[in-house]
């Protein structure tokens, strides 16, 4: 079977929900992205890759309890799936290998 | 307190976002929301909407996939339509006879409007062509006319940059002169117009040979059409550079053949075989190079871009700034309208054969809609019959759209099947109908046609299909399984009133029928103030007008022989107020047809002279003397007339006699005042043959022709002929609306018929007993018959107010016309009932002589 591609602001979303450990959910990976990124994202383009990334089996999702805040609504949990954390380290180890190839020579 | 986000945006997301993300997508916006209101609510406000809207993506708008299983609703509901055709036969088989009936008569209606329509379209500027139209205001007389001043197109050239192509033709709109082009020992004749040299810019006739920029250039140049030139040379090609003898009095001469067009397609109102150049009638004719003469008719482009309606104000007065007597003003008409909005009345449009064009898509549509109430009424009658199918689906979690589509989808297929069959049928009867209308009609089927026609079938199979569709998916389950008898009193109401309606269009289209036929009758046999039986006509260019009468009288079987300027029947001839006569007072206006005609032209067309004497052969001796019909001598007030003597362009000339009116155009119009004068020429000659002898005076008349013409043979025609021909279109609205309201009634018979037969069916228990406890059969039929009775009483109410109305309308556009007789209504009336109860009568007496033990046995 072929592996599902992955995007870029896919994997990062990705990083974000395997390094948050059962308490990424929409706000919290936008909170953690935007502070690493420094940058404004809107919260429609991580529901955009949850989703997706769920229907590649990349993550799978439950419903917490029901809390005050948030006007009663349930936070929805993402935790990567063992598929997804193979594609990110497939990713990772690809990377490195092409990072290493670059000859030490100086820059400039 | 906390805050909380916008309803409204909130409402909206819970619209469009799907069920399953909606609780966490709203519960993330919500904390983002709540965060940021703590800064500045209104901002977080903003945010929010603004969030929203983000989630317009495929991805979470609800229903944005397709159902799985619409194809397989869609092949079930296509099987259960066809079970129920097979079901029901008699009912698909009225309902397919009826639909593509109707269908087929609004295609024909659809082809002819068509053609209709593309009359004169064919011209590659047609946008922005145009004929200049001259209003004269004489009195309290408007007339508008086509022909304007002589001068009027080479000062508009000249004058008016906006401008781009201009050109004058003569003879005025589609007539032409007769005449003969010969070349050796080849004679032909043909049609000729005199145009300036952009004529072929103007308007769009394709040259085969030649060159388009300088093709009537040349005073003495010509252009023939291709039929022309291969008649007298053999091809387009060979035509070009030779010389070409056109034979027609004064106008007669040696011309080069300069370019060869296209034939004249059938779609153009003007008809012509060879082109000549203007210049050679302008130099014939010198004396008329006047602003007060009118002939010529103008048709220009406009540049692009020019606005009309800006450049005919400009142009309006230019009749009187040139001549200040003028009365004139000028206006443009966009030339492909002249079609069918040909006539004005007092200065205003005032219709044309768009009337006919009007009369009979309304047909079509009412035809149309009088097979789609067949197919309501059946299917909403139908409706008991599959109760339980509605129930059971109802029951099992049908939604009503699912059913009221359900529904629609057998009536489209009805009618998409009806839609081929009206095709047959149009491709069998076209042949028929094209003679019927004197038209080219084909079926081509062309995208456009194509697509309209599934549009047509699409839109038959809604308006047929969407009564049912609402009435059938809104019945309740319960009432349905309970097995009670529905009974909606709406329903009944609507089904009742679609058949008054079906019967109120028959019954109007039965009272057209009467008083087109009778009015058409009337036109036919009415007195005309002359004899035109055993009359022929024909043109005869004879230099000698006297040689021709005395040989023909001579002829046996020849009674007499006269001539006339112009035709007998078209009403086109000039006419002229500059009439003086003793006692005329200022103001007083008379305009009088001037017509030209050769020594005894009254006896020859048995015209009751009243006072005074026919001219005599003896052309010096009648040069100035006239004759006046009595509409002139009433109009003038002149007392003992004969012998007055009266001021005529000049001269003083005699009266010498006074004659009966006749008419000398069509029955639209009253007889006009007129002069006759003489001129002892023969332009088209009269004869009056004596009756019985036809065939072997028409030979001898034909040798003689032979002999002075090279052996061209004789183109005649009978006085009553070209007497019928002025009314063809109203023989042709006579013909087809008796097709159509024959279809009509047996559309509508169709429908009642299927009524009929089906209430007889659920009556029959309802019979059964009546007949036990001692109905007797007519008893039965009585109480079978008055329902249908009752509504075509109804009909015949509302029907014949309106068709009062309109067949009235109609007969006023005659100055002569038949009295409406109460007749016509009460015939009209009694038709469409005893047409309902023979058609509903096989029913009711079969059910009437039901063994009551057939129908009551079974429970």
């Amino acid at each position: 079977m072929e592996t599902p591609s992955l995007g870029e602001f896919e994997e990062l979303v990705l990083l974000t929900v395997a390094a948050l450990h059962d308490e990424a959910y929409g706000v919290s990976i936008l909170e953690n992205l935007e502070e690493k990124l420094s940058k404004k994202i809107n919260i429609s383009a991580i529901h955009v890759a949850l989703k997706r990334m769920e229907n590649k089996g990349f993550v799978t999702s439950r419903f917490g309890g029901i809390t005050n805040d948030r006007g009663g609504r349930r936070k929805k949990f993402y935790v990567i799936t063992a598929f997804g954390k193979n594609v990110l380290d497939n990713q990772y180890a690809l990377r490195t290998s092409l990072y290493q190839r670059i000859p030490k020579i100086s820059f400039g | 307190m906390k805050n909380t986000p916008p309803k409204i945006a909130l409402k909206f997301l819970r619209w469009f976002c799907r069920e399953d993300y909606v609780e966490e997508v709203e519960g993330d916006l919500i904390q983002i929301f709540e965060e940021e209101s703590q800064i500045s609510e209104t901002k977080a406000r903003i945010q929010f909407i603004w969030n929203v809207f983000h989630y317009l993506r495929p991805e979470f708008i609800k229903g944005f996939r397709i159902p799985h299983n619409l194809i397989t609703m869609f092949e079930h509901n296509t099987k259960i339509a066809y079970r129920n055709f097979f079901k029901n036969k008699s009912t698909f088989f009225i309902n397919l006879g009826g639909l593509s009936t109707g269908l087929a008569c609004a295609l024909l209606v659809f082809l002819w409007v068509q053609d209709e329509r593309s009359i004169d379209k064919f011209h590659k500027k047609d946008d922005r062509l145009y004929q200049v139209m001259h209003v004269i205001e004489e009195g309290s007389t408007i007339e508008t006319l086509d022909w304007t001043p002589m001068p009027l197109s080479g000062a508009l050239r000249d004058q008016m940059p906006e401008v781009e192509h201009i050109t004058a033709s003569y003879p005025p709109g589609n007539y032409t002169f007769p005449g003969k082009a010969e070349l050796e020992d080849k004679r032909v004749k043909v049609k000729a117009k005199y145009v300036e040299k952009d004529f072929f810019s103007v308007f769009t006739h394709p040259l085969l040979a030649g060159d388009q920029s300088d093709i009537l250039s040349d005073k003495y140049a010509c252009a023939i059409s291709e039929e022309t030139a291969v008649q007298v040379y053999g091809s387009p090609d060979e035509a070009i550079g030779k010389i070409l003898k056109y034979e027609f009095g004064q106008y007669g001469g040696d011309y080069v053949v300069s370019g060869v067009f296209e034939n004249i397609p059938s779609d153009a109102s003007i008809q012509f075989d060879i082109a000549f150049n203007y210049e050679i009638f302008t130099s014939l004719n010198p004396d008329i190079m006047r602003w007060d003469y009118n002939d010529p008719c103008v048709y220009l482009t406009l540049k692009k871009g020019v606005d009309a309606k800006a450049f005919e104000n400009k142009i309006s007065g230019m009749v009187k700034a040139n001549f200040p007597d003028s009365k004139g003003t000028l206006f443009l008409r966009k030339y492909s309208s002249q079609y069918l909005y040909g006539n004005y009345e007092n200065g205003k449009q005032a219709g044309g054969r768009i009337s006919y064009v009007i009369l009979f898509t309304t047909i079509g549509i009412f035809l149309l809609v009088i097979a789609c109430i067949n197919f309501m009424n059946m299917s909403t009658a139908r409706a008991s019959r599959r109760t339980k199918e509605i129930g059971v689906k109802k029951s099992i979690g049908a939604k009503r759209i699912d059913l009221a589509i359900q529904h629609l989808l057998e009536a489209l297929i009805m009618s998409l099947l009806s839609m081929v069959l009206a095709l047959l049928i149009v491709f069998l009867i076209l042949p028929e109908f094209s003679v019927i209308t004197g038209k080219q009609l084909t079926l081509m089927l062309s995208p456009t046609l194509l697509i309209s026609l599934i549009l047509i079938a699409v839109f038959t199979g809604f308006l047929s299909g969407s009564y049912p569709a609402l009435y059938l998916s809104g019945l309740r389950p319960i009432n349905i399984l309970k097995g009670g008898a529905i009974k909606s009193v709406s329903a009944l109401w609507i089904r009742k009133g679609l058949v008054v309606f079906q019967f109120v269009i028959s019954l109007m289209l039965i009272l057209m029928v009467f008083t087109v036929a009778k009015q058409v009758d009337f036109i036919k046999k009415k007195n005309l103030g002359y004899d035109r039986d055993n009359v022929i006509f024909f043109n005869e260019q004879s230099p000698d007008y006297d040689a021709l009468k005395n040989h023909l009288e001579s002829l046996t079987g020849v009674i007499s022989v006269s001539a006339i300027r112009g035709n007998m029947t078209d009403g086109d001839r000039n006419n002229t107020p500059h009439l003086n006569w003793k006692g005329k007072q200022e103001g007083d206006f008379v305009d009088f047809d001037d017509v030209v005609v050769a020594s005894d032209f009254f006896e020859t067309m048995g015209v009751n002279i009243l006072e005074g004497r026919d001219f005599s052969q003896d052309i010096d001796r009648e040069a100035d003397n006239l004759i006046f019909n009595k509409t002139a001598i009433d109009q003038m007030g002149l007392i003992d007339p004969v012998g007055q003597t009266i001021e005529l362009w000049g001269r003083q000339r005699k009266i010498i006699g006074v004659v009966n009116d006749f008419h000398l155009e069509s029955l639209y119009k009253e007889v006009r005042p007129a002069f006759f004068r003489i001129y002892n020429e023969s332009v088209n000659a009269v004869v009056k043959i004596e009756k019985g002898k036809t065939p072997e005076t028409l030979e001898a008349i034909d040798a003689y022709h032979k002999e002075q013409n090279d052996g061209l043979p004789l183109d005649y025609y009978f006085l009553d002929d070209a007497y019928d021909q002025l009314y063809a279109s109203e023989q042709r609205v006579s013909m087809l609306s008796k097709y159509f309201a024959g279809i009509a009634i047996i559309i509508s018979c169709l429908g009642l018929f299927g009524l009929a037969a089906f209430t007889a069916e659920i009556r029959l228990k309802e019979i059964g007993i009546r007949k036990i406890l001692g109905s007797a059969n007519s008893q039965i039929v009585t109480l079978l018959s008055k329902e249908y009775t009752t509504m075509v009483l109804m009909a015949n109410l509302i029907g014949l107010p309106i068709g009062y109305y309109l067949v009235n309308q109609w007969l006023n556009t005659f100055a002569f016309k038949i009295d409406l007789s109460i007749w016509f209504f009460i015939a009209s009336g009694a038709l469409t009932l005893l047409i309902a109860w023979f058609t509903i009568g096989f029913q009711t007496i079969k059910a009437a002589f039901l063994n009551p033990v057939e129908c009551l046995k079974d429970e």
